[in-house]
């Protein structure tokens, strides 16, 4: 619009280049997002605005009780879809047995912070990026700001910790609820027992397997809140904007999920 | 406070040479206000004007591009964090839409401040809010969730948040801006009665012309990021500037055609 | 703030004198509370109060509500025009039992 003279080639790398202006602008927004919440976190109480413990809990509890039940049912369908999977394709080598061994390991390693992660993405990343876009649209945001309540210790800096303890805490709950899938579905098709299954368990599993599935839930949670936070705050033109926000808060986080997952997976088995 | 205001004659707000981009196009072109303690100002002008911009950088929400902004004898582009955060405990702000925060109470809302800046006791706290609302004519309405107010009770519940801490300065965006004739007389009388019973300065930003003759000790008309002229309401009436006069009897601004220019804009591709 | 007590008669007189603000309410209310909470009819003399801000008014509104809880006399004496315009404003200038000096209110008890 600005320069209508240009056309379509030059056009398109005009358009790229802003792009990943805005893409590294972007990241720089939210690596400082990350260091001012924390820094309250750290020194709030000591310059009087501390981060406070009833708004940490109620996220807590939006973030995390809320989720227990759909994070129990989705991993528990995953749980008995590795079995089902597993014994399949273990059956070609007849060796429907070691099912544990591959349940166990791919639950805590993998698909326990996954599940856990895409989950909460889409429950509580979106409400985030809901909330603080709907009070950017309505002017709350200044009004938290003119009043000398910063809006990063306010609003972030509780999510984030909410965040950061909540989602590994689903995630080994998620561990537990997939295993507990996968020893249903096992032990009824292979006949074992219960009591054999669970000793099976404990035997692969290492203390390593889940400490690395946590490790990563971490992670994710950082993502999670911080994209829902900075797509909130970078809400322009009403609802409208509200509704762009959350929708890229979303693929956003769930994106950047499912590409920190692979990078941590492959540096943690080196 | 006190130890920033150097004396009671200091203006409580001074603006030098503001000017704002947005962008790359300029908004604010240059103004310059003075604001005396205890004073009403008005900031009049049409949608456009720029005033809601001059709002904004008047409460240090962005940074101008040149020229300084003064609060209560602080410079708030310059000022450290913990000059600017104690700065805010002396400025009320009411927006326009009322910016009330929609998870809390009504009540909750207007004790915010003082739950967040000061150590009083809780049974203190509640007399303060209870007496706040009683005062915007909100008295019972504690409880309730601003969703469940209207846009005039909205209105008069952000007062009651903005003045609750008493600030020295207060700013109020469009007071009687879509609210009933009644309802908006009744806010300009309690802005009055605020100024005389707690020496509170105000600054307002308005377009309604009644409410400004009605409040105001000065008044600063805004017009395309200039100011057009500050001075008294019998001033600013008796004023010969045509633009004002057609403000004042509302006759719709005539727009001066260039053809040239006008042919050119409709034609380009 | 600062602020004196002394006994008149059957009260007990709570003068409190420069600016009464968020900074400093909470002495006063601390100190008229405890006056009550020990049985003493409390009067506040406010001749010497420079500036009085809606913390230090509900300060005084919880002494009164206190007072009238535990049956005691409770009244504001001597009210600086600084005060009186506060109170004014919150419409307390009816609710207050207000005196222009100790002797009258122990004149009115009789």
């Amino acid at each position: 619009m600005a320069s209508p003279e240009l056309k379509h080639p030059l056009l398109s790398v005009q358009q790229l280049g802003r792009t990943a202006v805005q893409a590294v602008e972007e990241c720089g927004y939210v690596a400082a997002l990350l260091v001012e919440s924390l820094y309250w976190v750290v020194f709030g109480s000591v310059r009087h605005q501390p981060v406070r413990l009833p708004s940490i809990f109620s996220q807590m509890m939006t973030i995390g009780i809320g989720a227990i039940p759909i994070v129990f049912v989705l991993s528990f369908a995953v749980g008995v879809m590795l079995a089902i999977q597993g014994i399949h394709t273990l059956r070609i080598f007849g060796a429907e047995s070691q099912v544990v061994i591959g349940i166990a390991l791919s639950v805590t390693r993998e698909f326990g912070p996954l599940i856990t992660g895409v989950l909460i993405a889409g429950r509580s990343g979106s409400a985030l990026a809901a909330q603080i876009g709907t009070m950017q649209v309505s002017q709350e945001i200044d009004a938290l700001r003119v009043m000398g309540i910063n809006p990063v210790r306010y609003l972030v800096s509780p999510a984030l910790l909410a965040m950061l303890i909540m989602v590994p805490t689903l995630t080994f709950f998620s561990d537990l609820a997939a295993l507990f899938g996968g020893a249903v579905y096992s032990t009824v098709e292979l006949g074992l027992g219960v009591e054999a299954y669970l000793q099976q368990t404990l035997d692969v599993l290492a203390a390593d397997d889940i400490m690395q599935g946590l490790i990563k839930s971490v992670v994710f949670a950082g993502i999670i809140a911080l994209v829902g936070v900075s797509n909130g705050f970078s809400v322009t033109g009403g609802a409208e904007g509200v509704g762009r926000a959350t929708t890229r808060a979303v693929v956003l986080s769930i994106s950047y999920i499912v590409l920190a997952d692979m990078v941590f997976t492959y540096f943690l088995n080196r | 406070m006190a130890s920033v205001l150097t004396s009671v004659d200091d203006p409580v707000m001074e603006v030098q040479d503001l000017v704002t981009h947005y962008g790359a196009v300029q908004i604010l072109r240059g103004v310059n206000m003075t604001v005396s303690p205890g004073e009403i100002m008005a900031i009049m002008g049409r949608s456009g004007s720029g005033k809601s911009t001059l709002l904004s950088y008047l409460l240090g929400l962005h940074r101008p591009t040149s020229g300084c902004v003064r609060l209560l004898g602080l410079d708030i582009a310059r000022a450290s964090a913990a000059e600017l955060h104690e700065l805010r405990k002396n400025i009320g702000v009411a927006f326009q839409g009322g910016a009330m925060f929609s998870s809390m109470t009504v009540g909750e809302n207007i004790r915010l401040p003082l739950r967040e800046h000061t150590k009083l006791d809780e049974k203190t706290m509640q007399i303060m809010t209870r007496m706040k609302l009683e005062l915007v004519n909100l008295g019972g309405f504690e409880h309730l969730m601003p969703s469940q107010l209207s846009g005039g009770m909205l209105k008069r519940a952000a007062l009651a948040r903005a003045i609750i801490m008493d600030p020295k300065l207060l700013f109020f965006d469009e007071p009687s801006a879509g609210l009933d004739p009644v309802v908006a007389a009744e806010l300009d009388e309690l802005i009055l009665r605020l100024r005389d019973a707690l020496q509170m300065t105000i600054v307002v930003v308005t377009h309604e012309l009644s409410s400004a003759c009605k409040i105001a000790d000065r008044i600063m008309i805004l017009e395309k990021g200039c100011v057009l002229m500050t001075g008294t309401v019998d001033e600013v009436r008796n004023s010969e500037n045509e633009r004002i006069q057609a403000m004042l009897h509302r006759r719709p601004g005539t727009k001066e055609i260039d053809p040239d220019d006008y042919l050119q804009r409709l034609t380009r591709d | 703030m600062k602020y004196k007590t002394r006994k008149e008669g059957r009260y007990t007189v709570v003068e409190l004198m420069g600016d009464v603000d968020l900074s400093c309410s909470v002495d006063a209310r601390k100190v008229i509370l405890e006056f009550l909470k020990g049985g003493r009819n409390v009067l506040v003399e406010l001749s010497q109060v420079t500036y009085i801000d809606s913390s230090g008014v509900a300060s005084l509104v919880e002494g009164y509500q206190t007072a009238r809880k535990k049956e005691l006399k409770f009244g504001l004496v001597g009210v600086s025009d600084a005060a009186l315009s506060v109170i004014q404003l919150a419409r307390l200038d009816k609710v207050f039992p207000i005196h222009a000096t100790v002797e009258e209110r122990l004149r009115e008890d009789g």
